[in-house]
């Protein structure tokens, strides 16, 4: 039975409010930069009230011919590859955690852990200093090394984690019927886990495309990520600040679809990987 | 699921193939810098410094806090990795004392183009009697008014800051204010433009820096008085908000007919007397910031180049700073940038460079040089502590201005916090 007293319904529109609220302020940076990112540099301080027609998409074509669009590609390749790497190396790493009766699991669990909350700036001079001797400085295979050092903890503690929910009697039966280890892990138990692995993909692949720190670091203008490129409008006497928001909205747009696709993966994965 | 993870490995190998290190050639040089018009001009020319000399110049122009993050990681680790630095004068003397910057002083004295050099700023980067770098530019504080409302509220051009006040009043309609002054915290912020009031009332950083007595000073009547007017343009005759403007929101109201006066650095202003920046410019002027009871002391910048101290290919590396601070590369910048404020004397002399100027506003290379006569070099102080003492005062100026604490406890802070920062 619907409850429909004046006082449910006063709740009920007290909190669809307060929703409405929240949501309009964790959505007010994004739309004021996509109304920055088509105002004309003259009209950027304006109150949009005073002058709303003041709109161009000057700013889009002013940004293609900075160096930008080459930092979105370098973002591409690093955090893609580190993604990729981390995903080849990370899952069957999670499944040997996840399946194996080896002593000392909890004290992998733990180190895997400690990378994961471990703060890039307590490793960072070593590895700057090991990458200006091994020229590795400026160089995408030196940032897809880095990132994999977000990515890879992530990818095995949550693959560890997704492959822990199929039960061993899958693989067991698999393996009765004179299936390799390998052919069960990748034949039975991977798809199980697809949910998992999925979602860890799309988080590794966040973590490195919004990574500022190894990029400011190790990276110069031929490797240059967008996260740092986005600074780079802001000179000793201007701040373009259009084109900073053009920036943050290419930056934003690749992110979405993403985000759409890991939430799905991610309840499902949260829900577990096999029912049953 | 095999083909999957196969392509997988195929696409991984793929593009981790072709980005092996690439390690830096002998004949290859690494030049940082941070972005401005004559940065930017002088890596569009990079080809040209390859052609003459053989040598590859990677010059990296960034962000300024990009720029502050990668020099430090790399002057402490003592990398090597970069060849020629931008130099902040306000920065050099806080690298030499690190160690940090190579004395060049043979390798400046062997160059031809040193006689071409403003005196002044070269002079900037002496220390102890050994050159630290370069300079290839000097920007200078200066004030844009606008004609047209002067005009029309019956007033001249202030001459001083208390005339200032006086017509700041006149000045003012609705929503157009009288004037904006960069108020955020920062030795290179707020720090840039004060001292601008406070030299002009007599006030000073220490009691006798020329003569050596680096006791704190800046609590005294006249930075009080300096203070107050500060305080009261930006409180009572500038834009809402005005307590925590930057250059680029001062630049903004220019722009936008918010302000009638800016006083600002060569850079902003030549971008708010610029008719292609500005839909005021031709109803906007030119002239140097008001003085005071103890004279005019415009605001000065200067900006060099100079070598790390772990820097490999020093011969290299002078050779570079020989061709960027060359009258044929920084004229050819001058005319490609909105690039004014060059320390090669004779660029100055180029016909082309008078023209481009002269058309943005015929004043406009007669005041910067005025400006630039007036200035006096350690118009911030020159000393190692000055980014930590900067930032401290600034901080106290500003939170004096925005009403936090009142201007007698900002200067009394900042003096203690002076003493405090040179362990007096």
């Amino acid at each position: 039975m619907i409850d429909k007293s004046p006082e449910y319904r006063f709740k009920k529109a007290l909190g669809v409010s307060m929703m409405l609220l929240l949501v309009a302020f964790a959505a007010l940076p994004t739309l004021w930069a996509l109304i920055l990112s088509v105002r004309s540099p003259s009209a950027v301080f304006e109150p949009i009230w005073e002058s709303p027609l003041a709109l161009t998409l000057e700013n889009f074509f002013n940004i293609t011919r900075s160096d930008f669009p080459k930092a979105l590609l370098n973002s591409f390749i690093t955090a893609g590859s580190a993604t990729v790497l981390a995903m080849i190396i990370g899952v069957p790493a999670g499944f040997a955690l996840a399946k194996s009766r080896v002593s000392g699991k909890f004290i992998a669990s733990w180190v895997l852990l400690l990378l994961r909350m471990a703060p890039p700036v307590g490793f960072v001079i070593p590895l700057f200093l090991l990458y200006v001797n091994a020229g590795l400085i400026d160089t995408y295979l030196g940032l897809i090394v880095a990132y994999m050092t977000l990515t890879l903890p992530l990818v095995v503690w949550s693959m560890w984690n997704s492959f822990a929910q199929v039960p061993d009697e899958l693989i067991e039966a698999a393996l009765m019927d004179d299936a390799t280890l390998t052919q069960a892990f990748l034949l039975i138990v991977l798809p199980a886990a697809r949910p998992g692995a999925v979602a860890a993909a799309i988080l590794a692949f966040l973590v490195a495309w919004n990574d500022f720190f190894f990029s400011l670091i190790i990276t110069r203008s031929s490797t240059t990520t967008a996260p740092v490129a986005v600074m780079n409008f802001i000179s000793f006497d201007s701040v373009d600040w259009a084109s900073i928001a053009v920036a943050s909205i290419a930056l934003t747009l690749p992110i979405l679809p993403l985000m759409a696709i890991a939430n799905r993966y991610i309840v499902q994965s949260l829900s577990g990987a096999v029912k049953g | 699921m095999k083909h999957l993870l196969t392509t997988a490995l195929v696409a991984s190998f793929a593009l981790a193939a072709p980005f092996a290190p690439t390690s830096a050639q002998a004949e290859e040089i690494n030049v940082v810098m941070f972005g401005m018009p004559y940065t930017r001009g002088l890596q569009k020319l990079a080809g040209d410094f390859e052609e003459k000399t053989g040598i590859k110049a990677n010059i990296d122009v960034i962000g300024q806090d990009v720029f502050e993050n990668r020099i430090t990681l790399s002057f402490t680790g003592r990398s090597g990795d970069i060849d020629v630095v931008h130099a902040p004068v306000i920065q050099v003397q806080r690298w030499v004392q690190a160690n940090w910057l190579k004395p060049i002083t043979a390798e400046v004295d062997a160059m031809p183009v040193k006689g071409d050099l403003m005196a002044g700023p070269l002079d900037a980067y002496r220390i102890d009697g050994e050159q630290f770098a370069v300079p290839f530019m000097a920007a200078t504080g200066l004030m844009t008014y606008r004609e047209d409302v002067l005009e029309a509220a019956g007033v001249g051009v202030p001459q001083t800051w208390a005339e200032m006040l006086e017509i700041a009043p006149k000045v003012t309609d609705g929503d157009q204010s009288a004037i904006a002054l960069r108020a955020v915290p920062g030795q290179g912020f707020n720090m840039f433009i004060f001292p601008m009031i406070m030299r002009a009332y007599g006030g000073k950083f220490f009691a006798d820096y020329t003569g050596g007595d680096l006791t704190p000073a800046i609590n005294s009547p006249e930075t009080l008085e300096a203070l107050n007017v500060y305080s009261k343009l930006i409180n009572d005759h500038a834009p809402q908000g005005a307590g925590n403007f930057n250059f680029a929101e001062v630049n903004a109201a220019a722009q936008n007919g918010q302000i009638v006066f800016a006083v600002e650095g060569t850079g902003v202003a030549a971008q708010i007397v610029d008719p292609e920046k500005n839909q005021y410019a031709d109803v906007t002027g030119l002239a140097l910031p008001p003085g005071g009871p103890a004279g005019r002391s415009p605001a000065i910048a200067v900006h060099g180049l100079g070598i790390p101290a772990s820097a490999q290919n020093v011969a290299a590396s002078a050779k570079f700073i020989e061709w960027a601070v060359s009258t044929e590369t920084v004229t050819k910048i001058a005319l490609s940038e909105p690039f004014a404020n060059f320390t090669t004397q004779p660029v100055a002399e180029n016909a082309e460079v008078i023209a481009k100027y002269a058309a943005i506003h015929p004043d406009f290379l007669q005041v910067q040089a005025d400006a630039l006569n007036l200035a006096i070099g350690h118009y911030r102080p020159l000393l190692p502590e000055w980014p930590s003492l900067g930032a401290a005062i600034g901080e106290n100026i500003n939170a004096a201005v925005n009403g936090l604490i009142t201007p007698e406890e900002a200067l009394e802070n900042a003096e203690q916090e002076m003493r405090d920062i040179l362990g007096q």
